[in-house]
């Protein structure tokens, strides 16, 4: 009985084994011809998945040998996971690439330079110039095509701001704090600015700096002025800085302490804050809203320093290829589908993300409603200065974590903007000195 | 029998239990009202603690917009199978571990133990190499022997107690009467061992049933997702949409539910061995 | 693979057993008195009663432990893996630099203290009361051992959204019992924050002390009881005499193992605060976790061996501790 016993282990083990060992080799390439890819999304949401879907599936009806396996796992993981996956060398040929981990990701030889078989690829000259910059590193290598650009603008409570006594929405940060300490009222669970205290605190703090150095912020590195010290140095740095926690203490929730994107969103959408600042992808999430109707919302431009000029932050992410894929041409054709034509435009306007290509100049959809402070902003580029930040930076996510837990500390007393700003001040001095 | 109590005694152990029930229930019920709210108004200024409309919004909204069918069935697989298969390894080391003595048994208990201490998340990387070598990510077999694994060093210190408690009279008697070292095993022990068996399964089951982190790091596609990967996607980059996310929780909480609901009784029960006092 | 060259190697797998074969007559004795009727295949049938196991632990638990661990001597960082030389301690060194790790530690103490007294005497109470037989008892049994049938990350997301301070049900209860006028904003004030986690903790891990004590104290015989009541021992001095004495071991025990959990449980703060207010929930596991979202997994995995190390100490300690006391394990 013992060795019948023995024997059935044995057996189950060895079927274990079998079964992972055997499978070695299958690959994706299929006999007949098909070729499957698997592609990773990083900032997925259910509604972009399914656009995503949908675009995959005329890629496929075009490409009938060709099947892609699109593979979307929770937002707050998905880096990570695809680091692990890249690192392993399979299961992706294509995926989501930002400007934040296109650096990391090239230089440990993930991802694959893309810039020789795309010489010369038709969609070039469809792509806006900004389009075109970022696919570029500083090198002239191409890891990613980037589908769309986010940036900062204003989203207000129009019959908020009215009811308040305001004719217009705030142009500036200081017409902000009037009208958002207006506005707020604890009591009736109302609160005037939805801040950003929690993950990524750290980006609208800049953007205030930036706009109150605007004047002499160097344009390809937000993070310098044009003299070569950091914007943190400069003394209009501390004034941006009181203005800006100014706001919280008077004029938002005291949980924002802790929000980041999804809670400023939410907070924005269930109708309780009347200010946010935030990319246009909102502006898709906030339309379904069911506490607050179109009527009540609509942007105005990012809001501007004592020059009367704001600092764009740009920020981007696109599609690249897996350095061990075996299907690159494949993985190249899907690319390239995306970047162009109604594929581009469809993604761009369901997400509503600033569009790549140049076409969407002509579109009235990023003419109406929400969007219309874009074109504004567009339309006056030395207003609304777009600057390139330096989140390439191999340190950037270690930056982040510093920063926003530090603003956190000056949120919560432990930490004066002073202190905050010589610590930042020390931090990217040295970095670049060292770099 | 134990000595009768005083009145103010009573008085104070009810209000205590019934305390802690509410205690213990509300976080339950408020997920279960959440759910059933119409999306909008969760977030109004004056909470309702009995909603005015009853919706399904939230749930039919769950089966159209992901596949959570898929999810609790793959979740239910992998929890029972990796369940019954760790349970059943560890009866045999358990049953080592208990009734025979060598030198290397403290090594083997204090190796048990260590597994405990180990932070799981130093070992995800390099689990996700091991197992793209044997070509088992993304596949539910691979989760399952990897929640098999898991969970052995602390089902087999578990069943080792129980074995422990099962006086060894037992076994002896029934070799004398001619069974092997196995038949007794089988025969006489198992059979006695029964409730803690039970509520070692249910331990395992709700271990597994639970995993996060494996199973983000281990599972790609939407076919293969368990259900508490599912819920931590809720939480994406947009919004935190709670109407659906307590629709979830509420159908990830249910079935363990049901399953406490018949075992609870083993689980006291089995953990006292009461069976062999008689 | 045929199943005979598993079989060999299944026993090579689990090496212990195998290596120490030795007749039983030669071991030294046992604490009780073992069966004689070990033969010859005794070393067999260990190992392969043991080989199962061992090969699944060591497979899928140890490997990748161990790969992970020596990351905490060498120069991994994810955002450039370019250099991944080994640097012997400096990982290490990096962490006691930090002043952020004590603050940590700090945390991970109130955590553990914090959570576990609450969860013992709660626990201990419930289990005494449900001794005493009632009506509804099995169905108030399944009641309150539902928390431990959730997932600590759901935990974390159920509290969250009870503890928001402006939609949240906490605020809401409290100031309609007039506690509070101002909503408190629970998880984004240092103050109160680890508070909210704590509580949420306790909320989880009460059931487990519960079954557990409860099943030692059902292996209590009644007569032991009954004697104390002939002696006219009072209910005080029955508890302090007989109840505990007699679970000594299993409460020293339950007490180890969730000292271990808990200090190892990211899952609720994860869920609930991820860490922050600036730092105040972070316990060393899920600081360890935020410190591999940077994409340093050197030192991650330093943290994660400074976290068994000091697990590993606790334990020798508290197990010498409380077995001198014991006199004997049970």
């Amino acid at each position: 009985m013992l060795s019948r016993r023995k024997a059935a282990v044995a057996l189950g083990l060895a079927t274990a084994l079998t079964v992972s060992g055997c499978a070695v080799g299958g690959g994706s390439g299929a006999s007949d011809g098909t070729v499957t890819l698997h592609m990773v999304e990083s900032l997925t949401n259910p509604v972009r998945t399914a656009v995503l879907k949908t675009l995959i599936g005329q890629f496929e009806k075009q490409n009938p040998k060709i099947k892609v396996d699109l593979i979307s796992p929770p937002t707050e993981q998905a880096d990570q996971k695809i680091q692990q996956m890249l690192q392993s060398g399979s299961g992706i040929d294509t995926m989501e690439v930002r400007d934040i981990t296109a650096g990391p990701w090239s230089t440990n030889g993930w991802i694959y330079d893309m810039s020789k078989d795309l010489k010369g690829w038709s969609g070039w000259d469809a792509l806006t110039d900004n389009a075109v910059k970022y696919s570029k590193d500083a090198k002239g290598r191409t890891y990613y095509i980037p589908y769309g650009f986010y940036g900062l603008s204003l989203y207000y409570r129009t019959d908020l701001v009215s009811d308040a006594g305001f004719s217009a929405p705030p142009a500036s940060w200081d017409d902000l704090l009037k009208q958002a300490t207006a506005i707020q009222d604890p009591d009736k669970r109302r609160y005037g600015y939805a801040f950003r205290g929690g993950t990524n605190a750290n980006s609208n703090a800049v953007a205030v700096i930036e706009a109150y150095v605007a004047d002499k912020i160097d344009r390809d590195n937000g993070f310098k002025l044009t003299d070569g010290k950091t914007i943190f140095s400069a003394p209009e740095a501390l004034t941006a800085l009181e203005t800006y926690f100014k706001l919280f203490k008077k004029a938002s929730p005291p949980s924002s302490v802790a929000w980041g994107y999804p809670e400023m969103v939410e907070g924005f959408s269930n109708g309780s804050t009347a200010f946010l600042l935030q990319d246009p992808e909102v502006i898709a999430t906030v339309g379904e809203s069911k506490s607050i109707t179109k009527k009540q919302w609509t942007t105005a431009p990012l809001l501007t320093g004592p020059s009367g000029k704001a600092v764009q932050p740009v920020a981007t992410a696109g599609w690249g290829i897996a350095s061990a894929s075996k299907h690159k041409a494949e993985a190249e054709k899907l690319i390239k589908f995306l970047s162009e034509g109604d594929a581009a435009t469809t993604f761009d306007k369901k997400n509503s993300l600033v569009p790549i290509l140049k076409s969407s100049a002509d579109d009235t959809f990023y003419k109406t409603g929400a969007w219309a402070s874009y074109v504004t902003m567009t339309e006056s580029p030395d207003t609304y200065i777009t600057v390139t930040q330096p989140r390439n930076s191999s340190w950037w996510t270690e930056w982040i974590q510093k920063s926003d837990s530090e603003i956190q500390k000056v949120l919560l007393g432990k930490m004066t903007p002073k202190e905050l700003l010589a610590g930042w001040n020390t931090y990217w001095t040295e970095k670049w000195k060292s770099q | 029998m134990i000595n009768k109590e005083s009145t103010a005694g009573r008085a104070v152990r009810i209000t205590f239990l019934t305390g802690w029930l509410i205690v213990t229930v509300f976080p339950l019920y408020w997920i279960t009202i959440t759910s059933l709210k119409s999306p909008g108004t969760i977030f109004s200024p004056s909470i309702a603690y009995w909603p005015e409309h009853f919706s399904l919004a939230n749930y039919t909204g769950l089966f159209s917009k992901a596949q959570f069918g898929v999810y609790l069935t793959n979740s239910l697989v992998i929890a029972t199978v990796a369940g019954a298969v760790a349970t059943v390894i560890s009866l045999l080391s358990a049953y080592v571990l208990a009734r025979f003595e060598f030198r290397s048994k403290t090594a083997l208990l204090m190796a048990a133990l260590v597994t405990q201490m180990i932070p799981s998340f130093i070992a995800l990387g390099p689990l996700y190499m091991l197992m793209t070598e044997l070509q088992l990510v993304d596949n539910r077999l691979g989760l399952t022997l990897v929640y098999i694994a898991v969970c052995i060093p602390f089902c087999t210190v578990m069943l080792r107690g129980f074995f422990e408690n099962v006086p060894d009279a037992l076994e002896e008697a029934a070799m004398i009467d001619g069974c092997s070292r196995l038949g007794a095993l089988f025969r006489v022990l198992l059979p006695v061992m029964q409730p803690g068996i039970i509520a070692a399964f249910i331990f395992n089951f709700v271990n597994c049933w639970n995993e996060l982190f494996l199973s983000v790091t281990l599972m790609n596609s939407d076919a293969n997702k368990t259900v508490p990967t599912a819920l931590n996607g809720f939480i994406s980059s947009f919004n935190i949409d709670w109407g659906s996310m307590s629709a979830a929780a509420v159908l990830t909480i249910a079935p363990t539910m049901v399953l406490f609901a018949f075992a609870s009784r083993y689980i006291v029960q089995g953990l006292t061995s009461g069976a062999v006092k008689g | 693979m045929n199943p005979s060259t598993t079989d060999a190697k299944a026993r090579q797998a689990a090496p212990p057993p195998t290596d120490n074969p030795g007749p039983a007559a030669a071991r030294p004795a046992a604490p009780r008195p073992r069966r004689p009727v070990f033969t010859g295949r005794r070393g067999l049938s260990i190992a392969a009663f043991m080989a199962p196991a061992a090969l699944f632990v060591a497979i899928f638990v140890y490997y990748p432990m161990i790969a992970g661990g020596q990351m905490a001597f060498r120069n991994w960082n994810l955002n450039d893996l370019t250099d991944t030389s080994w640097v012997g301690l400096k990982n290490f060194k990096g962490i006691l630099d930090d002043p952020v790790f004590y603050t940590v530690l700090g945390n991970t103490a109130v955590w553990v203290v914090g959570s576990i007294v609450p969860q013992f005497v709660i626990g201990f109470a419930i289990a005494l009361w449900l001794r005493r037989r009632f009506r509804f008892r099995g169905l108030y049994q399944a009641l309150i051992f539902f928390p431990w049938a959730i997932s600590g990350f759901l935990i974390g997301i159920l509290f969250r959204w009870m503890f928001n301070s402006e939609f949240g049900v906490v605020n809401d209860l409290l100031e309609k019992a007039h506690l509070i006028d101002t909503p408190i904003p629970w998880l984004a004030d240092p103050k109160t924050a680890m508070t909210a986690v704590v509580i949420a903790n306790i909320w989880y891990g009460v059931t487990f002390f519960t079954i557990m004590i409860l099943a030692a104290l059902q292996s209590i015989p009644d007569e032991i009881y009954e004697a104390a009541a002939l002696d006219g021992a009072g209910k005080v001095r029955t508890l302090f005499q007989i109840t505990i004495p007699s679970i000594r071991g299993t409460l020293a025990l339950t007490v180890l193992l969730r000292v271990i959990w808990i200090f190892n449980f990211p899952d609720i703060i994860f869920g609930m605060t991820g860490g922050g207010p600036s730092n105040e929930t972070h316990i060393v596991t899920t600081w360890m976790i935020s410190i591999t979202q940077q994409g340093d997994y050197g030192k991650a995995s330093a943290v994660g061996l400074i976290v068994v190390a000091m697990l590993m100490v606790f334990s020798v300690f508290y197990l010498t501790a409380t077995r001198e006391r014991n006199g004997k394990t049970s």
